[in-house]
């Protein structure tokens, strides 16, 4: 096992290209041992035995961008959590009260969003 | 012996980047272009890893892979227009942006070369800034920006809730008052 | 380790003014339809406790949070203005937003935080609280500009104001890195100290790149086609919003990182201000000429009065008077600029809103509709085109004479030239509202709050005129000097 800071991430490089080996492989071998014979009834869409209409395109409501948005927003705050976990225990007492007005203000994000509404699925 | 792999590896991640850049305004298919993003990002991702800005790398990883790009991509599902290799999203103006590009980038690479030539980076990571170093300066004394920064975040999302959210309803006071003022308009 | 102690009375405006905004947010979710525009004298309270917050701070000189954020007389001052706007802004929105239904909990919110935005912008002394700040401005204005979402018009202009902003916050922020990069700091006095030792080209381009960001927001040519087009769709008062307490909040960071931070390379960037004022006035004004809505008019000629306030940044030089010259000139324009640009708005908001429109057109013979409305209106307009006996006449000499001491005579030139195409679209508006005859006769009630907010508006322009010592002494204790730090500054 490598030691150090860029023992560790060569050790995630490892995770990362044995994942795209083993994708890459597996479609390889699939090519290879495959039997490769075209006809136009196999290329359509598979939709449980009905023949598809359109386009593969759809257009999605705007309010599913809420959710998306909704998530960034607390993306944003849980990366501030890293370095204030790191250094909490440091820091003391200052540092927990300006996280929790940090988490306190972006609470409010999810109290409208509760009430407007906008986190109901219909 | 340590900085001529860091350099190697620089380099790879330099041409991911570029080659990826180049796709995301070239691609005729804007799922592609915004994939081709993906890439770059990580890209810029694994060049901050190389300067041991760890929390900037995972913070790139993490919010622009993980959110903004799936953000952008919920932006697209909202559109109409077809994502097949079909769409024309190029106009006249291509040159023109290829030229201030270009003039950004030569002007940009100048001045940094001629003032960073012959600087040595560490190539160890006793010098460099650590999570560490970025929690104690964010909570001492960039607090305010911080605090703010939540202020700013809550403002964004009441916005986006108030203009993507369809109203319950709209008055016939507003209607009749848009007509006026159209009807109006074209009086004059 | 302990953090550094949080001096908290020197934050209160910004505490207060938080605590308002959420507190308008929260207490919105909870009111019935009818009883939405509650909202409005919750929020002028939260602005009147920011208010007191800043008085209570008169005459202190505090730095807290490592040198980041620092209150003197400088930030009381536009502390102050910024409270003061949004008061008069929350004056002009309480009709239009109570009887177009247009989201009057969030607009109010949203207008709080752009405030807290200007707010914090007056005393941030480093480069990532000033960006936080002008965003913190920018993108609820933006959000504000769109409420008007049934008008195409609304939409259009908000998002051509986005791509502006976004464009400008991404120039800004690459050219911020840049001077990080060089100097190793964000703080503004330790940028100073360090920046004349670093490669020129780099401080050059880095400098530039702020300084295009902040002329989008200040919407000086050639950075302006966003306004005209973003005032006219918006609502009317965030128009007024957009003309007065974000600009204002563009060119407060523009004096602190121009007059603090980088003063030492002046000699750099010095060109490219003086530049960007002759464009800025001279075409917004030309622009002007040609406008036949009220608003566009407004839009236009707010461009040309940003001309002026930049010709301050290009007198920036080696000699300590004519910069502190320079800044105080800078410094009362801006002031005396809210407070009459405001007016302008109010006054056509409010003639708009009791049955006339924006068009100049129908200002025919508005003096025998409402001897008042004209009146006021017209005393705004004539500040704008500074004629006398109104504070905008001394707004523009100071200006004038901080050139000429810093014998920029040039710049002095095209400033009066500009005044002269000024007066005529000005003074076309006036004359027609007071010579010409009127299509329709029916008299019009201003709405008295309105009333009495132009009334003080106006009585504070002649004051000042006639009593000047009430802005230059505000002007005078404002100063944004560096403590402790020797620095030399570049000859011209």
């Amino acid at each position: 096992m490598p030691e150090g800071y860029f023992g560790q991430y060569f050790t995630i490089a490892i995770f990362i290209v044995a994942g795209v080996v083993l994708v890459l492989g597996t479609f390889a071998l699939a090519k290879l041992l495959s039997p490769f014979q075209p006809h136009t009834e196999k290329l359509t869409t598979y939709e449980s035995g009905i023949d598809p209409i359109g386009t593969g395109w759809s257009q999605a409501n705007v309010r599913y961008y809420i959710f998306a948005l909704l998530f960034v927003i607390f993306d944003v705050e849980a990366i501030f959590l890293f370095p204030w976990a790191v250094v909490f225990e440091r820091l003391g007492t200052q540092a927990f009260v300006e996280m929790v007005i940090f988490i306190g203000i972006l609470t409010l994000a999810l109290l409208y969003a509760i009430k407007k509404k906008v986190l109901e699925w219909l | 012996m340590e900085a001529a792999w860091q350099e190697g590896l620089f380099f790879v991640f330099a041409t991911v980047i570029t080659v990826s850049a180049i796709g995301v305004v070239t691609a005729r298919n804007v799922i592609h272009a915004a994939l081709f993003l993906v890439a770059t990002l990580i890209g810029a991702a694994c060049i901050y890893i190389l300067m041991f800005a760890e929390f900037v790398a995972w913070a790139q990883v993490l919010v622009y892979v993980g959110a903004i790009v799936v953000l952008m991509l919920f932006g697209l599902m909202l559109t109409r227009a077809p994502i097949g290799k079909y769409g024309e999203y190029d106009n006249d103006q291509k040159g023109l942006a290829a030229i201030v590009a270009a003039a950004v980038f030569g002007v940009t690479a100048w001045v940094l070369i001629d003032s960073f030539e012959g600087v040595e980076l560490p190539t160890d990571r006793v010098a460099a800034t650590t999570s560490k170093d970025v929690g104690e300066a964010i909570f001492s004394s960039y607090v305010l920006p911080f605090e703010l920064v939540s202020v700013l975040l809550l403002a964004a999302l009441v916005g986006a809730v108030v203009i993507a959210r369809r109203d319950e309803r709209v008055t016939s006071r507003t209607i009749d008052a848009a007509r006026r003022e159209k009807a109006r308009e074209e009086d004059v | 380790m302990n953090l550094p102690p949080i001096d908290w009375h020197a934050i209160a405006p910004e505490l207060v003014l938080t605590a308002a905004a959420c507190l308008v947010l929260v207490v919105d979710l909870f009111l019935p339809d009818e009883a939405k525009w509650i909202a409005m004298p919750l929020s002028a309270a939260g602005l009147f406790g920011t208010l007191a917050a800043v008085v209570s701070l008169l005459g202190a000189e505090r730095v807290t949070l490592a040198g980041s954020f620092e209150v003197n007389d400088f930030a009381l001052l536009f502390k102050a203005l910024f409270c003061v706007i949004g008061l008069i802004i929350l004056a002009l929105s309480l009709d239009y937003f109570r009887d177009g239904r247009y989201h009057q909990g969030e607009f109010y919110f949203l207008l709080l935080c752009a405030l807290l935005g200007g707010v914090v912008m007056a005393s941030a002394r480093d480069l990532i609280s000033i960006f936080i700040a002008i965003e913190t401005i920018s993108i609820p204005g933006i959000v504000m500009a769109a409420l008007r979402k049934g008008d195409v018009r609304s939409n259009e202009g908000s998002l051509k104001f986005f791509l502006f902003s976004v464009l400008s916050s991404a120039l800004m922020l690459y050219g911020m890195s840049l001077i990080y990069g060089v100097t190793g700091s964000t703080n503004v006095d330790e940028i100073n100290q360090v920046l004349p030792q670093q490669h020129e080209g780099l401080v050059a381009v880095s400098v530039f790149f702020v300084v295009i960001g902040f002329a989008f927001k200040v919407s000086a040519v050639p950075f302006h086609f966003w306004a005209p087009d973003t005032y006219e769709g918006s609502p009317p008062p965030v128009a007024a919003f957009l003309a007065s307490a974000s600009k204002i909040g563009g060119f407060v960071g523009l004096l602190v990182l121009m007059f603090r931070a980088f003063p030492a390379v002046a000699e750099q960037w010095r060109p490219a201000f003086a530049v960007l004022a002759a464009l800025t006035m001279t075409v917004g004004n030309l622009i002007a000429l040609r406008q036949q809505h009220i608003i566009r008019l407004l839009a236009y000629s707010g461009v040309a009065q940003s001309g002026y306030m930049l010709v301050g940044f290009a007198l920036i030089g080696a000699n300590a008077d004519t910069n502190s010259q320079a800044f105080k000139a800078t410094v009362i324009y801006i002031v005396i600029y809210g407070l009459m640009d405001l007016g302008a708005f109010a006054a056509a908001i409010s003639f708009a809103r009791r049955g006339g429109t924006y068009f100049i057109s129908d200002y025919s013979g508005l003096w025998n509709r409402s001897p008042a409305l004209a009146g006021l209106m017209a005393a705004f307009l004539l500040s704008l085109a500074g004629v006398p006996p109104l504070a905008g006449a001394w707004a523009k000499l100071f200006v004038f004479l901080a050139s000429i001491e810093a014998q920029v005579y040039w710049l002095a030139v095209v400033m009066g030239v500009n005044a002269v195409i000024a007066a005529w679209y000005y003074l076309a508006v006036v004359k027609r509202m007071f010579f010409d005859v009127p299509e329709v006769s029916e008299p019009i009630e201003t709405p008295y709050l309105l009333r009495a907010a132009m009334g003080l508006a106006v009585l504070a322009l002649v004051a000042s005129f006639v009593y000047p010592r009430l802005v230059t002494d505000l002007a005078d204790r404002s100063v944004l000097e560096s403590r402790g730090a020797d620095v030399e500054l570049s000859s011209p």
